[in-house]
Order: structure tokens, then sequence, then C-alpha cells
């Protein structure tokens, strides 16, 4: 299995869950983690913890980029930080792919700075999963978005390479057969939408054996229609949070409720098991993560709230990638498309 | 554990006995005054390694019932020895001889002396050599209606390692092998400190009564307790995790007891405390990569874990890397310069003093502790 660089400072809830993130890992799988940060702290954290030692590497980072530094000076002043010797142990060969549930702005910054962007790509692309519907069986659960940050307006070319790198991703990450893409704009009209928008949709219906359904509006994002949504990293990012918050107010909402109506709280008793697999189901913290696309190097990211769980399911995520050949597939999509 | 074997054990070839290779460093002529002028000035030192059979020497599974019942129907060829062990035990052998002293390996197991011809078979295709073992007499408790004690360990374990110091010389050194799987943290470490004289016979009786232990075994404890003499017995205790234990759990124990997940682990403290030599840790290395698929990045990460718990000094390890290049087994290790530099540097930023003396180990609080678990159970 290849080696998988770990930030361990990044993510509201590093070090301790990253590294018992780790640690599940080591025993659980034959994946090597290489753990970046703060060694005197991970060391202490690892060894209250169960895990294998044959797969846990250390490397001492004495800078953390926080989540609330500003990206693009946190990386050009914090040389040192645990993310940015990650993407070294990539850019060297020792690992295979890198994972961070740091701050994403830095994650962008640093990976433009620091990874080989890919000869065909215009753009990366920061994608992002969402829970939708399932309309059939065997349909994944998550759909993927991209992008949700790396950009923020794209010409048509570019969206067309988002596609055809979405499409990639899901046909071998998720195993998803034939993804449906669908392009994320305000009526399903070809016409519709600004120039980018209508270029782009014509030149996508123009790609051969590529499974193109044509626009999506914001109301049908969660139907299950497409596996793979693109559009702009300003729209999409707007989308991504505008998701999170809905599936955290709707928790409180009627958590706030309950205690006020007796009924209800029976009621919710009732539904306990159900509301807690609908909340197992939105919390975006247990998903892992997704990857920002478009480079020579696999970088997944891991939301910043990620739990050890989480953090665990990237990690596997980013060995899948590296040991399926996902560069190449990309490479080998993009040359297609030209 | 009595010092001589029991039938069928194997006992040390003369070719295993007779130590001497001339070093490398020193000429021939003058290798051989010395080691008669340190003969005749001084006995022999002589180390003692003790050894768990289940889960520590064999890779033994009785998590179920069925896996248990199995265990006196396999054949030696069907018992399969933790990876790297056996080519430990020959090395610690070897190390000991070339170097002058004289050395004893002896196994302690809780199974029934009824599985003791498949288990001598065992090590006799291991191509291990020992001086005593020692299995737990399971039909005499039947018989007596001690069923409670089938299961009890600690008690028995550690009157027969009282019972194996008696025979030893006071000034023997000792090495013990156990597991997490049941009490050899606490039955090592209880012993240790019993041999030392920080435990009491009164205190030992007690703490083995508080255990739920044998009565007969507890006066036995305490007896041998009272006649062995006090010194500092116990050099180190190897407790191989087989569980998801985590390593600071067994921190209680103090430096003196290393937790280890494979046996190159344990051979590198090994060749730190000078007990193995440097090609004895590469053959046990060279046997986790031949005999158990094991890549250059897990012993280098598995050198990199006791070093950083502070069981291995960095000069070690460093010597470790060299030998384990040259043999191939992992990448070459040449650093520049600069590489050396920066390796000093953060030696001197982040100190690793290395400990492998006794702590006071509080052991009604872990006695307690053991016992409501038990319960629970």
């Amino acid at each position: 299995m290849p080696a998988v660089a770990v930030d361990a400072m990044g993510g509201e809830h590093a070090p301790e869950a990253v590294v018992q993130a780790v640690a599940a890992v080591s025993l659980q799988t034959d994946i090597e983690c290489v753990l970046v940060g703060d060694a005197a702290r991970l060391e202490k954290l690892l060894e209250s913890t169960a895990y294998d030692p044959e797969r846990i590497a250390l490397v001492h980072a004495p800078e953390v980029i926080g989540m609330a530094d500003e990206p693009r000076s946190a990386v050009r002043y914090k040389r040192k930080s645990s993310l940015l010797l990650a993407l070294r142990q990539v850019v060297s060969g020792r690992c295979a792919a890198v994972v961070s549930a740091g701050n994403p702005g830095a994650a962008i910054a640093a990976s433009l700075r620091e990874l080989r962007v890919l000869p065909q790509v215009r753009k990366a692309a920061l994608a992002g999963v969402y829970p939708r519907a399932i309309e059939h069986a065997g349909q994944d659960p998550l759909a993927l978005v991209l992008d949700v940050g790396a950009t923020v307006r794209c010409s048509a070319d570019e969206l067309v390479q988002f596609a055809v790198m979405g499409a990639t991703y899901a046909r071998l990450i998720s195993k998803v057969a034939d993804p449906r893409v669908a392009l994320l704009n305000m009526g399903r009209d070809a016409a519709q939408g600004d120039e980018v928008l209508v270029t782009a949709h014509r030149r996508l219906r123009e790609l051969r054996g590529f499974n193109f359904v044509g626009n999506i509006q914001g109301h049908e994002l969660t139907s299950g229609h497409a596996d793979v949504v693109v559009c702009e990293g300003l729209l999409g990012n707007i989308v991504m949070r505008l998701l999170e918050s809905v599936a955290t107010a709707a928790v409180d909402l009627t958590s706030s409720a309950a205690p006020r109506n007796w009924r209800l709280r029976a009621g919710m008793a009732i539904m306990a098991s159900g509301s807690e697999r609908l909340r197992a189901q939105a919390d975006y913290a247990t998903y892992g993560g997704a990857p920002l696309l478009g480079f020579e190097q696999i970088f997944i990211k891991a939301h910043a709230r990620s739990q050890a769980p989480a953090i665990a399911n990237a990690v596997k995520v980013a060995a899948k990638a590296a040991r399926d050949g996902l560069v190449p597939a990309l490479k080998a999509a993009l040359a297609e498309v030209g | 554990m009595p010092g001589a074997p029991a039938p069928g054990d194997a006992v040390p070839s003369p070719a295993v006995q007779d130590p001497v290779a001339p070093t490398a460093r020193a000429p021939r002529l003058f290798g051989l005054l010395a080691r008669r002028r340190r003969a005749a000035a001084a006995p022999a030192e002589r180390l003692v390694f003790r050894w768990d059979l289940d889960k520590t020497y064999l890779l033994s599974e009785f998590e179920s019932l069925r896996e248990m019942m199995k265990i006196p129907f396999e054949k030696p060829e069907d018992k399969i020895a933790a990876p790297g062990v056996a080519a430990l035990i020959r090395g610690l052998r070897e190390s000991a001889l070339s170097r002058g002293r004289t050395v004893r390996i002896y196994f302690l197991s809780a199974s029934p002396p009824q599985i003791g011809r498949a288990i001598r078979r065992k090590l006799e295709l291991d191509g291990i050599v020992y001086d005593g073992i020692v299995f737990k007499d399971q039909l005499q408790r039947l018989f007596r209606g001690k069923f409670r004690h089938l299961r009890e360990q600690v008690g028995y374990k550690l009157t027969e390692l009282l019972k194996g110091r008696s025979v030893e010389p006071a000034a023997a050194r000792e090495y013990l092998f156990g597991d997490d799987w049941e009490s050899d943290p606490l039955i090592y470490s209880l012993y240790a400190d019993v041999a030392a004289g920080r435990v009491a016979p009164g205190d030992l009786a007690e703490l083995l009564r508080h255990a739920r232990a044998d009565p007969p075994l507890i006066e036995e404890a305490r007896q041998l307790a009272i006649a062995l003499p006090k010194g500092e017995a116990v050099a180190r205790i190897f407790i191989n995790l087989e569980r998801p234990t985590p390593p600071a759990a067994l921190r209680i124990y103090g430096a003196r007891l290393v937790p280890t997940f494979n046996y190159f682990q344990s051979a590198a403290c090994l060749f730190q405390d000078d007990v193995l030599s440097v090609d004895g840790v590469v053959r046990v290395a060279r046997a986790l990569v031949e005999e158990s698929n094991y890549q250059g990045v897990q012993l280098e990460n598995s050198l990199a874990d006791v070093v950083r718990r502070g069981h291995v000094s960095a000069d070690s390890a460093t010597a470790l890397r060299r030998a384990l290049g040259r043999a191939g087994l992992l990448p070459p290790f040449a650093r520049t310069f600069a590489e050396r530099l920066r390796a000093a540097w953060r030696r001197a930023a982040r100190p690793i003093t290395l400990d492998a003396t006794a702590a006071r180990v509080d052991y009604h609080a872990i006695v307690s502790g053991q016992t409501a678990e038990a319960a629970a159970e």
C-alpha cells in the first residue's frame, strides 16, 4: 500500500482526532501514514492510543497554520508548517498522497505553491461531497460537487475540465460505473445563464462517451439526478456552506422545540433511531474527505470539523486513489477532451 | 523454575557452548590471553532469559473456547512462532557465549504438561536450545476441585519464577519476556521487586491473597521470597503487545518494562543493553523480512518508535540502521554533513533520556484494578 502524509495539526480537533485516526488506520489496514506535526505532542498522544508502529512514521513540523490564519501569508511565512511539510513528503516521493483537515484556503494556496499542476489543467478544483437522495439501489449516497473554493470565476473550458476530472474521480473512487454529470445553473434550459455556462453546456453535450445530464437547479441538488455537479468556486462554496447550515439548523430547530412540548418530545423519542440515522447522514464531519483535483499529486481535503472516523476515511480514500492510479486516469481523461 | 532440563529437552550443544571466536578488533593471541585472564579473575557473567510460551513465543489462538480446545490436538509443525522470536533466542545465546558469558534460557507456560511433547518438538524444529520448560499441572488442580485456579496465573507463575531464581547465582541478570494477554506485566514486575527486596514477603503474600491466588502457592511464594538473596535481578521486562494496548497503559510499571510490537524492537533494546550483537539484530530483521514479508519501511518505523519511547538511544539506532543498510534490509544509510548536523541539533533540542530503572509500583492498586476488571467480565 502507498504511504499517505497526514497533516497532524490541521483541523478543529487536531491533533487528537488526527492521531486517533492514523492509529486506527494502522491497526485496520496496511496503509503507512507519515504524521507531520509537533513531534513531542504527537508522540505523547500516540503512546496513549493503541497503534501499530510498523505503519506510522513521524515528521516534526515546528509551525502550524491555524484555521484563522490568512491563507496566502501563512503559506508564505510558515514554511515549516505541518501542511507544507506534509505536501513536501509527497513532492519528494516519500508519500503518494496527502491528507489535511486544516485551513482550506491555506491548503489550496500551499498546493499551488508546492505541487505540480497536470499539463492539460488550467485551474485546479476543490471537490466537496454532500448527501443526496438515492434514486436506485447501489447508488452512492454522496454526490460530488466541484469546484467549492479553489477558484472564484471560471471559463467554459475550465468548467469542462472540472466535469471530466469529477467524473473520473467518481468512476475510479466512488465506483460509479457511468457517473451522471450536471452543470449547476438557474434553469434547465441550455440557453439559460451567462455565456460561460451556455458554452460549457454546449461543450459538455458534445463530449463523446460522457454522461452529461444537462443543467441542474439548486432545489434538485439533493434529488439524486446527478453524481457530479460542476460549478464555479464562488457558487460551489456558497452551495456547500448552505447545505451544511441547513442540516445543522434542522437538527438545532428540532432539538430546541422538543423541550417545550411533551407531544413533540414523545414523537422524537419514537423517531429517535430514524432521526439518528438522518443526523449521521447529514453530518458532514463524518464523511471523510474530498479531493483537490488537477495536480500531479493526490491531495484529499477533509472537513475542518472532521473527527477521527472522518479523517481515517480520508486517509483510506487517499491510499485508494494512489493505489488505483487516479492521477494517470485524470491525465488520460483530460487528454481525450483535449 | 527447575534448573535441570525436563526429559526430552534439548541441551546446549558443545559447538554453541564454545565461545572462542576471535574478535575483529584484537589479534587472536591477545584476545585469547585477555579472555583467559578474565576467566581466571572472575566467574563468567550469567544471563537468564525467561519466556512465556502462548502469545509470546507462539502465536496461540485461545480467544474462544473452540480455539482453546484445538490447542492440545495441534501438531508441532502446525504451531506458529511469533515472527523473529526464534532468531532472537538463537542470537541471544550466541551473543552471550561469544562474549564469555554463561546463558540460561527457560520457558514458563500456563499450558498443561500434556501438550509438552508438541511444544518441545516445536522448539526443536525452530532450532531453539533451552535449559528448562515448566508447564502448569492443570489436572492436579482439577482433582483438587480448584476450578477457579485453572485460570489463575499470578500465584502460579510467580512461585515458579521465584523457584527458578533460587537456583541461579545471585549476580545473574535476567530478561523476562511476556505478553499483554494475561498478567505478565504484573507478575514479572512483582517478581523483579521481590527479588530486589522492594516488596517484602509479607506484602507479597497479601498481594497474592488479594489476587485470589491458590492458598498453598501463597505460602510457598512467601517462603521462597524470604529465602531469596536480594539484588537487582531483572534488567528488563519485554511485553509483546498482542492486544490493542496503548504502550502508555503499561507506564505504571516503570521504564524497566518495555512494551514491544514486534521482536525487532526487542532485539534493538537488547542491543542497546549490550546483550545482543548487531549481527543478532540483523538476523532478527532478516527473519522478519524473509519469513513474514516485512518491508524495510516497517523495520525503520519500528526502530524509530522504540527510539521515541526512550528505550533505544539515537546512537544505537544509527549503528543499527548502518548494519541493516549493509545487510540490504534498509536503504543504505548515508547522511550528508548537513543532515548529520540537523540530527545532532534535533537531539540536542529534544534529548531522549534512556531509563531502565525500576519505578515504585503501586501493586495494590494494580491488583485491585485487575480484580475489579475480572469481576466485571
